[in-house]
Parts: structure tokens; sequence; C-alpha cells
């Protein structure tokens, strides 16, 4: 390790000292807020730290981590969800009894992992950030330990992923006693298509990594977990399991795809694209019955990571260019969408508001809360002039490039779908109001954030260049 | 070489499924240790002492015996002692104890007989263990370390809410 090795990892770094800062204030004195401010900062600084890091990318750290343009733009829109989690925490948290400070503690460890990920070119790394991920993750998701929902959602995710990173270890030891080797480049060398075909347990292992990836993801076979999990949750950490947890897998899973021979292999493209069109279908099939905000959103999320295999099945520069984008703007759907919902719910000890039915005349009542929401979910819809229609764009043009017709068909259905309970939820907000309710409590951080996620909504809607543009000059090359 | 290897992998298949299979969580546990100590005779026979060591000393040493304690202190009460005493009934050790027998035997003969590894495998030493974990592989140990942080924290969180509920 030389001193730029350390100036490459310093946005890592950063938000490793952030965790242990805020590990020792709270453990000298806990306040809420000084620890939200702690935990702001530390994120503020990685991202201050990032143009230093850029200076000497792209770099190999150890054989560990890749700094490349590639991981410094995902880390940034990791860094910046973790961002808006965190305020909107604050605001959901603030008041209620019991102790929150850990919770700010877990979300930069699981951010930490998160970044591990994005940056990782090694089966360790890769492994590790995942569990650093997860684990902080059950304890986020079961953290008001005093209610049921929770605590449930909580073992369910624990036990479910325990049983996927089994698998993503059996894959990857198989593909080591394989092609002994367990960096990225170097497996990517030899997993050809004919290696492939004429290897059954390196097929195998590859399939079992995968398997474990999707499961993170929750594409169709894997996703049993995710409404429950969703739904119990609360609802900022809902909010971060939707967008940092899965983009970060799938910037993985495209880094480490697109970047082998395993690509080029049929059986490969179409596993990838069955999985695909299933779950699409699946995922925007099973919202349509949904009267919970929180379980449509977790099926919404699914049909959107499904969504995300159209470029991954087609492969290339161009795939990374839409991943990129399309990540980015689900980001920004996922957590106006969610932060709405957390705004409205808080202050929520009693347990939070995702019926739809506690949606009906929200226009009438908080007008501009309802307004932000149907900008998100008509995004979520691909509506125009939202980040969602470029973003859908994107991904025709993608699928068109490679003439993958049958996935193109479920993205067209899948969006049909979607338009129909998307717009359902609208129309409950836009009905007439039930009896008049306690005036709400203003949360200023929250609506901050709102209003800042909707101005980028709209703008990466109107003029896409400049992100378009970044993720050119950063992204791309990370291809060999 | 391969006889003992068939025999390890007979005792750990079969101790395994009896782990599934018992409805008392101790008994579960000592075949569930059987089995651990059952691969570490692979790993020794495929030789790679030192992960045998280490399968004996942190899984069937370190983590099992926390398994088998946490499990002894949740049955605290009046009815403990008689509970114990009908756990050590000769029925109930004795296949744990054949089994365990089996790999000692197994282990002294290779021990004796001086044969570890037939096959071509590079011997891993500690040393070279202790190199490559604190020299390419320093990241990997740094994020181990947040990875039982978040644990600890974690666990800390869970653990104090429920006693606090309790209440």
């Amino acid at each position: 390790m030389t001193a730029t090795d350390f100036l490459a990892l310093s946005p890592w770094l950063a938000l490793t000292a952030a965790v242990l800062v805020v590990l020792l204030v709270v453990a000298i004195h806990r306040d809420h807020r000084t620890t939200t401010a702690l935990a702001v900062i530390g994120l503020v600084a990685s991202l201050l730290l990032v143009p230093l890091a850029a200076g000497s990318a792209p770099r190999t750290v150890t054989a560990l981590f890749s700094i490349d343009g590639y991981a410094l733009f995902f880390l940034v829109l990791v860094v910046l969800a973790a961002l808006a989690v965190s305020v909107l925490a604050f605001g959901y948290c603030n008041g209620c009894e019991g102790r929150y400070e850990e919770l700010y503690l877990l979300l930069l460890a699981s951010t930490l992992g998160a970044a591990v990920l994005v940056a990782s070119r090694h089966f360790a790394s890769l492994l590790l950030g995942l569990e650093l991920l997860s684990v902080a993750l059950f304890a986020l998701v079961a953290y008001p330990v005093h209610q049921k929902r929770p605590l449930e959602a909580g073992v369910k995710y624990f036990i479910l992923a325990g049983v996927a990173t089994a698998f993503l270890i059996f894959g990857m030891a198989l593909v080591y006693a394989q092609l002994g080797a367990l960096d990225f480049p170097a497996v990517a060398a030899q997993l050809t298509a004919s290696a492939l075909a004429g290897q059954p347990y390196l097929a195998a292992g590859v399939a079992l990594i995968v398997a474990g990836l999707a499961f993170k993801l929750s594409l169709v076979p894997f996703h049993l977990w995710t409404p429950d999990v969703f739904e119990g949750a609360p609802a900022p950490i809902t909010a971060f399991l939707a967008t940092v947890s899965k983009g970060a897998v799938m910037v993985l899973l495209l880094r480490f795809l697109l970047g082998s021979g395993a690509h080029g292999s049929a059986n490969t493209l179409t596993a990838l694209a069955l999985v695909g069109i299933v779950s699409m279908l699946v995922g925007n099939l099973l919202a349509l019955m949904q009267r919970n905000l929180k379980r449509l959103l977790a099926y919404s999320s699914i049909a959107h990571m499904g969504y995300l295999l159209v470029p991954l099945t087609a492969g290339g520069e161009f795939a990374i260019e839409t991943v990129a984008y399309y990540l980015a703007a689900y980001f920004i759907m996922t957590l106006g969408a969610f932060g709405a919902i957390t705004i409205y719910s808080a202050p929520a000890n009693a347990g939070e508001l995702d019926d739809l039915e506690a949606y009906r005349g929200l226009f009438w009542q908080r007008p501009w809360l309802a307004g932000v929401f149907t900008a998100m979910l008509l995004a979520l819809a691909g509506m125009p002039l939202t980040a969602g229609f470029v973003a859908k764009f994107y991904l025709f043009t993608a699928g068109a490039d490679a003439r993958l017709w049958a996935l193109l068909g479920a993205l067209i259905i899948g969006s049909a779908l979607g338009l129909f309970y998307y717009l359902r939820v609208v129309v409950v907000m836009a009905g007439t109001p039930r009896q008049q309710e306690a005036p709400p409590k203003s949360i200023l951080a929250g609506n901050v954030t709102l209003a800042a996620l909707t101005i980028l909504l709209l703008a990466l809607g109107l003029y896409p260049a400049p992100l378009l543009d970044l993720i050119r000059h950063t992204s791309l090359g990370v291809l060999p | 070489m391969n006889m003992i290897f068939y025999l390890a992998a007979l005792v750990a298949i079969s101790s395994t499924a009896l782990v599934v299979t018992s409805r008392n969580a101790i008994h579960a546990l000592l075949y569930l240790i059987v089995s651990l100590f059952a691969v570490a005779l692979i790993f020794y026979v495929i030789g790679a002492p030192l992960a045998a060591a280490l399968e004996v000393i942190i899984y069937a040493g370190a983590i099992m015996v926390l398994f088998v304690f946490v499990v002894m202190m949740l049955n605290l009460g009046e009815q403990a002692t008689a509970q114990e005493r009908r756990w050590l009934q000769p029925r109930i050790w004795f296949g744990p104890a054949v089994l365990a027998a089996l790999l000692l035997a197994e282990l002294l003969y290779v021990i004796v007989a001086g044969a570890s590894g037939e096959r071509t495998i590079a011997p891993v030493s500690a040393h070279d263990v202790g190199m490559s974990l604190f020299g390419a592989y320093l990241l990997a140990v740094e994020v181990s370390a947040m990875l039982l942080l978040a644990a600890l924290v974690g666990a800390y969180h869970l653990g104090q809410r429920m006693s606090s509920a309790e209440d």
C-alpha cells in the first residue's frame, strides 16, 4: 500500500472513519441530533474526497479493489442515497421513544458495504462487502424491536439472506476449484463460453453465484422475501433496501458478467432473459392486487430489477450507460416515493401509514406531499418529463439494438400494467378525504430532501445531457 | 488413504443427517461436533493440516462450545437437573461416541503412518496464511473488522431492546 493507494481509497476510508467516530461519540454522549449530524458529515466528507480519488483513478488497490470511474460514479450514487436516507430517518425517528443512535452507525456500515461492492474486483471483497451490507441491514430492518412486524421482517431477511450467501460461497468454491483464481480479471480470462459448456462444475458455480446475487436483487425465483421485508421494515430503511442494497449488487453483477466471457454463452443469455421476463411479469402482476403501498412498491421494485436485465442481457458499452442512468433515475424515484411515505407516517410509533386507504384524499389535506408522491409514481411508470421516461427510453434502445424481442415484449406488457397500479394510487389520493385529521407535524429536513429529489427528477427528465456526459466520461471503459 | 477419506466422509454425512433428525438440541449439537471433527480429518487427509487444526480449534472448539453453552443456559429451571440426568444415558451418547471413536482411530492411524497429503498439493503453513492475510488481503481483514463491528452493534441493539421490553 502506497500513499497513492490511500488517496484512491480516501472516500472509502472516510466512510470507515465516520462509522468509528459515530461509535465513539454514541458511547460517550447519546444525542439523536449530534449522531445524525456526524453521519451526514461523514457522508459529505466521503463525497468531497471523490475528486481527490478520481485524480489517481483508474487504479487497482491490492488484489481486492479497482478504483476506477465506474466505481467512483456508483460510490457517489450510493453515498447520496445514504445521505437522503439519513435525513429522512432523522425526521422519522425524531421525537420517537427509544434509542435511535445506533441506526446511523448501522446505516453508515451498510453504506460502506455497498461502497466496497461497487469497487470490488475479487470474490473476497465481493463476499465481505455483501455481508457487511446485509449484516447491518438485518439489524436495521428489525430496528424498532418493540414492534412485531419489523422483528418478523428482520428474522425472515436474516434466514433467507443466510441461505443466499451459502449459495454464493458454494458457487465461488466451485469456480475456484475449476479455475484456480478468485479475482475477476483472472476468472474472466478463463470463463469463456466453451469453458462453460465443457465444465459442468464451472457452469454450476457461475449459476450459484448469479443466484446468490439475484436473491439480493429479488429477481423472480428468489423474490419471496421482498414484500414481507419491505412491509415490515421502517419506511426509511425500506428506501435504503430498495435503492442502495439492490443498486450496489446490480453494479457488481454488471462488472462480473460483462467483464467475463460468460456473457458470450447462449445458455447464460437465455437464463438471464428468462429471469428478466418472469421478473417483469410477476412483479407487475402481483403489484396489481396490493392494497398496501409498501408491498406495492416492493413488487414494483422486483419489476424494475427485471427491467434492468434487458441491458444486462444486451451487453456491451451501451449496457453500462443504460444501467448507470437507469439506476440514478430509479434511486431518485424510489427514494422519493418511500420518502413521501416516511414523511406521511412520521411520527410513527404506533405503526406506519402504508395502507392505501390511509392515502384517500391526500391531495386535499397535504397537496404538496401528494404532488411529490404523484410525480414519483408517474416517473416509476415512465411518464415523459420525468427521469423515468428517459430511463425507460434507454431500456427500449438497449433492447432493440440487441434484438431482444421477447424481453421487449415483457417490458411493454409490464410497463402497461405498471401504469395501471401507479395511477390507481394517484386516483385514491385525489378522492374525497376521510374525516379531518390532526394537523400534521412538519418535518423540515425531510421536506427539503423531498424537494431536492423532485427537482432532480424533473431536471434529469428535461435535461439529461450533463448526467449522460458524466456517465460516458466515468463509467465506460470498465470492460476489458 | 482413500479408505480413510471415505470413512470420514461417511461419518460426516451420517452425523450431519443425525443433526437434522435429532429432536433434542443438545444431541443435535453433539452430532454436529462429530461432523466437524470428520471434516477436520478430511482436511488433514488431503494435506491441509492448518485448515484441519483451525476447524477443530475454532469450529469444534470455540463455536460449538458456545452453542452448547447457550442451549444449556436456556434450559435453566427446576427440571433442568432431572433433564440432564435423562440426557446422560448411555443410549444417548453411544451414537456420537462410536462415530468419534472411529474418527480417533483413523486420525491415529494417519498420524502413525505419517501419510498426510498423497496428492500433489502445495502445503500451506501458518506463516503463509499470516503473510497473505496481512499482506495481499490486508484490506479484506479491515473490511471483516467493520463487518464484525456492525454485527456486534446490531446484536447489542436487538438484545438490549428485548430485555427492556420484558420489564
